[in-house]
Parts: C-alpha cells; sequence; structure tokens
C-alpha cells in the first residue's frame, strides 16, 4: 500500500522532473553598422557578442559575453565583456563575483546591446563605440568585484538594490594633446575605466543603485560611483546619476541624468582641483502598430535628445525608425545632429541590421 | 499501536487525495502567475522574448540572467519558467496532430485559465496590460482575425511576444466564440 503510493507520488513529481533543466546556453548578439557622415569617410562596422551561460546548480549560474569587432589594422579585437559567476544566497538575494557590467544607470547594464538600444548609436553622455564628434561621460561600465543584488517589496512597488565593490578607474596611460578645451585636452583629467589586470593604486572604488520601480510602468533609480584612479591613489573620481523609466505595451520614456566630480592637480600652480562635467538624456519612443493598420504594425519610432554640460559641450537630436523583423532583430534607421559648443556641426545616416539570438 | 498505523494511513490517504486535484490547481495557477509576471517584467528593458525562441531547456539557463538583470525573486523566475514551458509542446513545435480531434477537450474559460491569457490581456476589464484588450475584440476586428492571430501570433506581427499556443482548432473556436460575447 504504502510502496503504491510511494509509487504514484513519484509519477506526480516526474511531471516536474528536472528532464527540462538545462545546463549550457549560447545566446548573444550582433549587428552591421553602416555610418555616413560628413567629415569623415562612411564605413561600415561589424560586431558578433556571444553570450555563454552555465548552470552549474540551481544556486550557481555562470554567464561570460565576448566581444568580436575587426580592428583598424584588419585585426581580429575580443574582449571579454563580463565574465562572473552568480550565487543566488536565497529568494532575494545574490551575489555575483567577476568581472560584470556595472549597474550604474540604465543605458550601460541594460539597454546598451544592439538588439535592445532602439538607436543605431549611443545616448551622447556615453561612450561605447564611437560617439561621434561628442566626448562622453562616462563608458559603459565592466569591472572586475563583488557585487551584492537585493529585490524588496515595499508597498505596491519593489525595491531593487545593487551595491559593488571593484578594482576601480586608473590614470590614462596615453594624455591625448590637442583640441578641446581652452587650454587643451591636458585640462580634462584623463581617467581609464577599462579593467586592467591588477590595480595601479591598490584602492577600490564602490558604488550602487537603488531603484523604486512600480511594475510593469515606472521605474526610478539613483547610482553612485566612487574610486581613487591615480597612481599614489590621493586623486578620485566619482559619478551619480539618476535614471527615470516609463513604460507601456507601445511607447517607453527614459531618461538619464548624470553627474561626474573628477580631482586633478592644475599644471599652472600644483594646486589639487575639482573639474566637474554632467549632461543627461531623454528617448521617447512608439509603435506604430497603435496605429491599427497592419503595414505598420513592425514600425517602432523613436527620437532622443542628449546634452552635455560644462567643459566639451554638445547638444544631439537623434531621429530613428526601426523595422522589427522577429522580436529580437531589427533594421534601424537614424539621421542624428550634434551642435558643438564651438558652433561645428556634425550630421550622421546611420543604417544598422541588428539581431539578438 | 494498529489504530496509530490505520490513521496514519488515512491521513496519508486522503493527503494523497487532496494532493492531486491541488497540485494540477496549482499548476495552471502558476503559469497564470508567470504570464502575468512576465507581462510585467519582461518587455521593461526589451522586446518581450517569445517562449518559441529556446527550447524548455535553453529557458532553463536563460533564465537566471534575466533574474538578474530584471531583479526578480527566484519564486517568480520559476513561476515565469512555467509560463514558458506551458506552451513548448510537441504540438505546437511539430504536427498539431490535436487538430482531427473531434471534441474541443477543454472549454474556453479553461483553456484562457490554463493558458494565461489575462496575463497580457484585459478580458471583462481583468488582467495584464503587455497585449491590447481582449473586451471587443472580436467585434473589432472579426472572428477570423482572432483566429489568425491564436494560430499564428506572429502573422501580423513578426515581432509579437504573444506565444503559438498548443490548441486545436475547434478549441481556437470555443475561445473565439467565447470573447465573441464579450
Ligand atoms: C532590466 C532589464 C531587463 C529585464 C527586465 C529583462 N531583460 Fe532580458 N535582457 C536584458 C539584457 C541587457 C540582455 C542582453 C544581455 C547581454 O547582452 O549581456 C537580455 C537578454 C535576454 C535574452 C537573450 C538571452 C540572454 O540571456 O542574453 C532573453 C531570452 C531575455 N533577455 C528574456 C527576458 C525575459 C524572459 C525577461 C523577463 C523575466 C527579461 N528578459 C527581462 C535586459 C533585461
Ligand atoms: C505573453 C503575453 C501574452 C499572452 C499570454 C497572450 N497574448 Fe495575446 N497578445 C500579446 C501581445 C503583446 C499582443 C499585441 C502584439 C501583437 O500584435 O502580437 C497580443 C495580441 C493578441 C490579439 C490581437 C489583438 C488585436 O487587437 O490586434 C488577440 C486576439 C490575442 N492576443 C488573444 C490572446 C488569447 C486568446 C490568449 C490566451 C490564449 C493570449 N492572447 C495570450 C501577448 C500575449
Amino acid at each position: 500500500m504504502l510502496a503504491a503510493l510511494a509509487l504514484s507520488a513519484n509519477v506526480y513529481a516526474q511531471e516536474e522532473s528536472t528532464l527540462d533543466i538545462g545546463r549550457f546556453a549560447v545566446a548573444g548578439y550582433g549587428d552591421v553598422t553602416f555610418v555616413d557622415a560628413k567629415n569623415e569617410n562612411s564605413s561600415i562596422e561589424s560586431r558578433f557578442v556571444p553570450i555563454f551561460l552555465f548552470q552549474l546548480s540551481e544556486k550557481i549560474h555562470i554567464e561570460s559575453e565576448l566581444e568580436f569587432s575587426i580592428g583598424e589594422n584588419g585585426e581580429t579585437v575580443v574582449e571579454m565583456e563580463y565574465a562572473d559567476i552568480h550565487y543566488f544566497l536565497n529568494d532575494n538575494t545574490t551575489i555575483t563575483a567577476g568581472k560584470f557590467l556595472l549597474p550604474f544607470g540604465q543605458f550601460g547594464p541594460n539597454l546598451h546591446p544592439s538588439w535592445i538600444n532602439k538607436l543605431p548609436a549611443v545616448p551622447g553622455i556615453y561612450g561605447h563605440g564611437g560617439n561621434g564628434s561628442l566626448t562622453p561621460l562616462i563608458p559603459v561600465m565592466s569591472d572586475k568585484g563583488v557585487n551584492v543584488r537585493n529585490v524588496f517589496k515595499v508597498g505596491q512597488g519593489k525595491l531593487f538594490t545593487d551595491f559593488y565593490m571593484v578594482s576601480g578607474p586608473r590614470e590614462e596611460a596615453v594624455v591625448v594633446g590637442g583640441a578641446g578645451v581652452p587650454g587643451g585636452h591636458g585640462s580634462i583629467p584623463e581617467v581609464a575605466f577599462e579593467a586592467a589586470k591588477g590595480d595601479n593604486n591598490g584602492k577600490q572604488a564602490y558604488g550602487g543603485r537603488v531603484a523604486y520601480a512600480f511594475l510593469p510602468s515606472v521605474e526610478v533609480g539613483y547610482s553612485f560611483y566612487s574610486g581613487a584612479y591615480s597612481d599614489d591613489g590621493k586623486l578620485n573620481y566619482s559619478a551619480n546619476a539618476i535614471d527615470v523609466n516609463w513604460i507601456t505595451s507601445f511607447a517607453t520614456v527614459r531618461g538619464e541624468i548624470i553627474n561626474t566630480e573628477t580631482d586633478f592637480i592644475d599644471p599652472l600652480d600644483g594646486e589639487q582641483d575639482l573639474f566637474k562635467r554632467g549632461g543627461w538624456y531623454l528617448q521617447g519612443s512608439w509603435q506604430m502598430r497603435q496605429l491599427g493598420k497592419e503595414v505598420f504594425n513592425p514600425v517602432e519610432l523613436i527620437v532622443r535628445y542628449s546634452e552635455l554640460n560644462d567643459a566639451l559641450a554638445g547638444k544631439r537630436w537623434t531621429l530613428g525608425v526601426d523595422y522589427w523583423l522577429e522580436a529580437s532583430a531589427a533594421l534601424k534607421f537614424a539621421y542624428e545632429n550634434t551642435k558643438l559648443e564651438d558652433g561645428d556641426i556634425d550630421n550622421r545616416i546611420f543604417v544598422q541590421l541588428a539581431f539578438g539570438f | 499501536m494498529k489504530k496509530i498505523k490505520l490513521i496514519t494511513l488515512a491521513w496519508l490517504l486522503m493527503t494523497h487525495f487532496f494532493a492531486m486535484p491541488v497540485s494540477s490547481n496549482e499548476k495552471v495557477s502558476k503559469v497564470a502567475e508567470g504570464a502575468k509576471l512576465y507581462s510585467e517584467n519582461c518587455a521593461r528593458c526589451h522586446n518581450a522574448r517569445p517562449a518559441s525562441d529556446y527550447t524548455k531547456r535553453e529557458w532553463s539557463v536563460v533564465m537566471p540572467h534575466m533574474r538578474e538583470k530584471a531583479h526578480m525573486t527566484g519564486t517568480e523566475t520559476l513561476a515565469v519558467e512555467a509560463f514558458l514551458d506551458s506552451t513548448l509542446t510537441a504540438d505546437v513545435k511539430n504536427s498539431r496532430a490535436a487538430d482531427v480531434a473531434p471534441q474541443p477537450t477543454r472549454s474556453a474559460e479553461e483553456l484562457i485559465a490554463q493558458f494565461g491569457c489575462q496575463g497580457c490581456h484585459l478580458i471583462n476589464g481583468e488582467g495584464g496590460n503587455l497585449g491590447p484588450t481582449l473586451d471587443g475584440v472580436v467585434q473589432a476586428k472579426g472572428k477570423s482575425f482572432v483566429k489568425k492571430k491564436l494560430k499564428n501570433p506572429k502573422f501580423n506581427n513578426a515581432a509579437s511576444a504573444m506565444p503559438q499556443f498548443p490548441m486545436t482548432s475547434l478549441e481556437i473556436d470555443e475561445i473565439v466564440e467565447f470573447l465573441g460575447q464579450k
């Protein structure tokens, strides 16, 4: 009798069996981009970015992403964008260790892959590949360290928190002299963010993001980041950001404001000084399926305004039309107009085929 | 001693007996809960990826990645997986062998509950907002449109997040009739 019970219990257990649990999956994205700029030769760039995902156990997950592109001299360039391990401590908490995309703002960790970024170019304040004639505030940051992530139910919404400690920024090895602000580019402190082997000053950078979300439509986040960058560990770089996201099933509005502060030694008097630079962008998108005309179902319209203030200021409008071939593949067209503070104008046209797989 | 054995047996039998219907209901409600969580979480950063993009096994490895991005709990992640799995059956991937079934085996209400339509759509004013409301959709767009949409959600929108459900033609007719009365 008991044996029979045990057996039949087994049958039910099998419906939820582990047969459908995998160990390994390959995903990723890629793109081909054509850019036509007035002051430069038009160009075609192509990238292939595979993601390798492993599930070692219910508690342990490994992810890594490699970016393959073609370098200036025709060589294949490989970059490790991230390679990290997640440990799911409990239902709400995850500890991540390795090289990971820093949860700073929205664009860096969540929106930059080309099948997700609705425009073929990055927002003016971010650097990740070319940013045309604008000098970005901050790169899409990926660094080595540890992150602790939590999710809490608070009131009607959810509270997301991330806190991390990473190797941090370094002094730029080569200072590029030349145009830009009066006094030359040299008066902009050169801070490097690409993770490198070891650390230049033994001081870690720390940061985090705290966000509140009313799912599915609203999320507001505050991010901060701070770390010593000079070899002697005395000069500090810090940044903070506010991101606002409004999402419906057919339209989105997203914005980010970023401010940065960098210590530097004034070459004229040898005194330590603070260099401040800020900027923001606002982006809206709208799916034409709202018109109820079948031909427009796969078409989405996008507009973005970016502004960089203080030194190397600039303003940029980007207008885009996406034709979705799949939920994760689009043919994107965009026109970009950039006005620099010295009055220079830079117009570009982009055509991009982007796909996630 | 005998008494205790009997009571234990009776208790085991009872829990087993009641456990059966509860567990199958739980499964349905887990799928419905998963559909709701999917519609609330999975189109926030990118277009919602349809279940058919990956196999069940691949989803089980992709979902922990997205648990992190979306700041979901482990429990929520499993519910989304259950929802994605629910539509990935042989009927959909291969042939519609069930098309030849002479009778619909499930009622419209059962199907709607089972596949979590209300995770993504309003029906009787209740449900999610990832897709448009289904109240009045048959009147507005016609029976044949709704049938086509349920047979192949991508027929009019290649980027559709709506899954292709493992349903027979007769079952699709049931749903269309049901929605026609809304
Ligand atoms: C906070 C933003 C965010 C949310 C919310 C989100 N995703 Fe993603 N998703 C991403 C990013 C970013 C990538 C690309 C990962 C990369 O390229 O490193 C991605 C990639 C994917 C991929 C491609 C495979 C992979 O792992 O890269 C799938 C499938 C996917 N998401 C499904 C989902 C599902 C299902 C949900 C809901 C549970 C979801 N996403 C919620 C940001 C998000
Ligand atoms: C994962 C979310 C999801 C689920 C679950 C889902 N749908 Fe959808 N559905 C959508 C989305 C998104 C759209 C709109 C985009 C498109 O055209 O595909 C849509 C569109 C539709 C349409 C066309 C509506 C119109 O006005 O064009 C119908 C009809 C429909 N769904 C019926 C159903 C039924 C019936 C079920 C349950 C058996 C269901 N859906 C389950 C996401 C979903």
